[in-house]
């Protein structure tokens, strides 16, 4: 590998190190200094939490070779203050709640400091440009907008530092402005999420993927890669010591692919070796025999008789169904003066949290099993994973690290099995580390939805019944496939009270990349083909979408179609609420003349452009392109 | 994962093409990096290994720029921010700092050179079209025994499809040239998957020159990117319009010609719809950027009925 002496000056301090030049300047920031609040978000320049300064220009570290750094300045997070101080940037963040899971602060935190150094007047807009190559998954970038500003503000001597004070808290914290007890943490840069930890004596861990959807494993020869200088162990299946299964609902899930994979992306064999190259060429030599076998990608197919089974425990490739029934839809559709029926469709989503899975795994002293991760459920995963590696409770630990955003995406054990496993062949520490591109591939989405919607309503606007079936991808592996078709079947049908419903929501084994938990949980689906036909049947209709809504709302003390009574139902305040702050133009949703009223008007955006900063420089207004 | 066996980064221009000469087949030149270092991932070209890497930011005759004689000559090294802060450039080339504000962001438009952006050559790189647009030539060194000789090609010369170059063996580009279009009103328009750091779907771009009172077009160029192999030169449309008395009616009439050199394989319809749109507020912005707006005609909601 190319040597090359390096003479830089890191947050004040002179460095001097060999190293391999075309290292990435983010990775000998983090592995070579230990300046771990420059993260790794996406390794391809997309993201912007690895953003550093470079003789005062901020870069994206994972897009420059260290080489190029050679004998310049570098500032990261931990340079921006001294210790146990922070910037104005930095104590605004803190001040209006910036950091949510905080692993994009640190890239956030520079790129604002960046854009007030090139520019201390900076308009709002423009701010929003040039922190346009840093992603947030968590705030909606509000906050972050809100304190770049104060910050632009105190900087310039505007208003005074008693901006960046907390607020008074009164007697509730309920409505008032609360600091976070976490951020100074985050917006410093000195929270260490998994994948910024270490450990003496420490390995390294890579996983070995499925390139097809469907197909038996003949045979797996790891031997050519267990030789090589470096590697400390392969593990496959065949390792699994216990009871092997996972999954939030049905155990249907293997540590590593079991005689079969299920989808492409399953893990089928990893190796713990000295450091990450190394551990990336072994996989390349194992060598792993399939014999594909015929592939189901559409649940509606993979429900047909007939069908490549998935699972062998389930014939009919079906996760689960939750049937509701309540009054009787027949009578119903038979009152309607007015039948719609349409059929909508969700995708699936992935999660992209800005922190890639990772994990480490040890074995202490009185051999206990510890994998420390940011997984969002350790003691349900704690349990499985002693059945999984035939120890008890007392001999297995779960330790939470920061979760760098999980929305849903890391409650499945998918990862923390095989790092315990190699922890247990070697005796010695394993971390592994996702790329995007692997934590991608790999791991849960949101379900993909097909709903089938009837509905019967009067002229008035009341509905008489509803039929709802809704058909869900679920993927390779049942994770919370279940759980899923529960809360879409209990919201299947909205705020809405009404008499007659049936509902069917059907989870189903695909060989799709396994769906999961995902914000919301299944409502979202519901709720997009509920509301879309609301608005379809209030055009029908020539009802006001809000009217319509009013009609057939749940009021206090109404009972939900799974007999849930509800104490007090807040609707129609919400109603109004968007009614009026959206300046609503009145009447059906095709009664409007050739240009709308109610677009444009206040609180409503403008279409996104760019070029702010030459409005500021020149004066001249650029037109908008719509 | 990227990974070499020698990380070059010479000082001279003599030093970088001896070391360019010498090395070993599949090694690679780079200068700002932006593309090699996401193009080894898993899903592209996954981890590569190159024998050598040859960084020529370092290299001195590739720094800085130099107008004279109504052009203007950026060395290779020059990066896109560049086009957006320094005001000698915004100067003479008005279209570049739309282009720049577009292209990625301003951290990787701190890496990332012009040079290097056209010799990918892709079929929808931002910063050919504004080079197309104006006149532009890129100027390649390459080693003749002891002494270095250059050669200039006309960029559309040079880029002859995508990733295909006139780039031979040994040769290293120095320089973009282009002209001075100091006096112009400069616009660059471009839709992608997202605001920040995409590449475009399709992009175009105008510069235009009006008589003092903003009433005749007395110069005009035009380019397009993304809708076929290699960006084009509007250079037809040029010629209706050049001379012509500035009117909605004619910049509309133009623009309802690209949508026919459309030739991409994939997304052709979106792109013919979207290259219409785009001449016509080319053409428009640049107007603006130039001090002579024309007024707006339908009010924007009452065209999308
Ligand atoms: S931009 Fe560098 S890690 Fe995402
Ligand atoms: S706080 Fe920004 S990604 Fe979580």
């Amino acid at each position: 590998m190319s040597d090359f002496k390096l003479d830089m000056e890191v947050n004040g301090r002179r460095v001097s190190k060999h190293t391999a030049g075309h290292l990435r300047l983010l990775d000998f920031i983090r592995d070579e200094l230990d300046l771990t609040g420059t993260k790794e978000g996406c390794g391809a320049g997309e993201c912007g939490t690895c953003s550093v300064f470079v003789d005062g220009k901020l870069v994206k570290s994972c897009l420059m070779p260290v080489a190029k750094a050679n004998g310049a300045k570098i500032e990261t997070i931990e340079g921006l203050a001294g210790t146990g101080v922070l910037t104005p940037v930095q104590r605004a963040f803190h001040k209006t709640g910036a950091s949510q899971c905080g692993y994009c602060i640190p890239g956030m935190v520079m790129a604002a400091t960046s854009a007030l150094r090139e520019n201390p007047g900076a308009s709002a807009e423009e701010l929003k440009e040039r922190l346009g190559g840093n992603i947030c998954r968590c705030t909606g970038y509000t906050k972050i907008f809100e304190a770049v500003e104060i910050a632009r503000d105190v900087i310039a001597g505007r208003v005074g530092t008693q901006a960046l004070e907390p607020e008074g808290a009164g007697d509730s914290y309920i409505g008032n402005n609360v600091r976070r007890l976490d951020a100074p943490s985050k917006v410093s840069g000195r929270l260490r999420y998994a994948g910024d930890m270490t450990m003496p004596h420490m390995l390294h861990m890579q996983v070995l993927r499925s390139p097809h959807a469907h197909a038996r494993i003949v045979s797996i020869d790891t031997s050519e890669a267990e030789a090589m200088p470096g590697v400390e162990c392969v593990i496959t299946a065949d390792d699994v010591p216990g009871e092997d299964g996972f999954g939030v609902f049905v155990h249907d899930q293997p540590i590593m692919a079991r005689g079969s994979v299920r989808y492409v992306g399953e893990g089928i064999a990893a190796v713990a070796a000295e450091n990450v190259e190394t551990a990336r060429r072994a996989l390349s030599k194992i060598h792993v025999a399939y014999e594909e076998l015929p592939a189901i990608f559409d649940p509606e197919e993979a429900m047909q008789p007939g069908a490549p089974v998935i699972h062998e425990y389930a014939s009919d490739n079906i996760v689960k169904h939750i049937p509701i029934r309540k009054g009787d839809v027949k009578k119903g559709f038979a009152e309607a003066d007015l039948i719609v029926e349409e059929t909508y469709q969700t995708q699936q989503v992935e999660h992209a949290y800005l922190e890639p899975e990772a994990g480490i795994a040890y074995v202490d002293h009185d051999d206990v099993v510890t994998v420390i991760s940011p997984s969002q459920n350790i003691t349900h995963h704690r349990h499985m994973l002693a059945k999984i590696i035939d120890k008890p409770i007392n001999k297995v630990r779960f330790i939470m690290s920061p979760v760098g955003g999980g929305f849903g995406g890391k409650e499945d054990m998918i990862y923390q099995g095989m790092l315990a496993l190699a922890a247990m062949k070697t005796h010695r520490p394993v971390r592994l580390v996702y790329t995007r591109e692997e934590s991608i591939i790999s791991t849960a989405k949101r379900h993909p939805a097909r709903i089938t919607y009837k509905m019967g309503l009067k002229n008035d606007g009341k509905i008489t019944a509803i039929q709802f079936h809704m058909v869900s991808d679920g993927g390779a592996y049942g994770m919370s496939t279940e759980g899923v078709m529960r809360k879409a079947a209990i919201l299947s049908c909205g705020p809405y009270d009404v008499a007659n419903v049936q509902i069917d929501t059907i989870g189903v084994y695909t060989n799709n990349t396994p769906s999961g938990a995902f914000r919301t949980f299944g409502a979202m689906q519901a709720q997009f083909a509920t509301e879309s036909h609301l608005d379809i049947c209030a055009e029908r209709l020539g009802l006001d979408p809000f009217e319509i809504r009013r009609i057939n709302m749940m009021r206090d003390g109404a009972f939900t179609h799974t007999k849930q009574k509800l104490g007090s139902v807040s609707l129609d305040e919400v109603l109004t609420a968007a009614e009026t702050s959206s300046g609503w133009e009145a009447g059906a949703p095709d009664m409007r003349g050739p240009a709308r009223k109610d677009l444009g008007g206040p609180g409503t955006r403008e279409p996104c452009s760019l070029g702010a900063r030459f409005e500021a420089s020149s004066g001249k207004s650029k037109r908008q392109v719509a | 994962m990227l990974t070499c066996d020698q990380y070059h980064m010479p000082q001279t221009l003599k030093e970088a093409l001896v070391l360019w000469n010498n090395a070993p087949d599949g090694s690679r030149l780079v200068a700002g990096a932006t593309d090699i270092l996401p193009w080894a991932r898993e899903g592209r070209a996954g981890d590569v290994h190159l024998p050598a890497m040859i960084d020529v930011t370092k290299v001195a005759e590739l720094n800085g720029y130099k107008v004279a004689d109504g052009r203007v000559r950026l060395g290779a090294n020059v990066v896109f921010q560049q086009f957006l802060e320094d005001d000698t450039l915004r100067e003479h080339l008005p279209c570049m700092p739309y282009c720049s504000v577009w292209f990625a962001d301003d951290q990787i438009r701190q890496q990332a050179t012009l040079a290097g952006n056209i010799v990918n050559a892709s079929p929808a790189a931002d910063g050919t079209p504004p080079v197309l647009a104006m006149n532009g030539e890129i100027e390649l060194a390459r080693l003749e025994g002891e002494s270095v000789a250059v050669r200039t090609l006309a960029v559309q010369d040079f880029v002859q499809g995508p990733g295909r170059t006139a780039l031979q063996p040994g040769e290293i580009i120095t320089a973009v040239t282009c002209d001075s279009m100091a006096g112009y009103g400069g616009s660059f328009e471009k839709v992608g998957q997202r605001r920040s750091l995409v590449i475009s779907a399709v992009c175009a771009t105008a510069l235009v020159m009006t008589d003092p009172a903003g009433q005749r077009l007395e110069d005009i160029r035009l380019a397009i990117g993304g809708i076929g192999p290699v960006p084009l030169r509007l250079a037809d449309i040029e010629d209706k319009l050049r001379s012509k008395t500035i009117s909605r009616e004619l910049i509309t009439e133009v623009s309802m010609q690209p949508p026919a050199l459309v030739a991409s394989r994939t997304r052709r319809e979106y792109r013919r719809w979207v290259v219409r749109g785009f001449v016509q507020a080319a053409i428009e912005d640049a107007l603006a950027d130039a001090g002579h707006p024309i007024a707006p005609a339908l009010p924007k909601e009452a065209e999308h009925v």
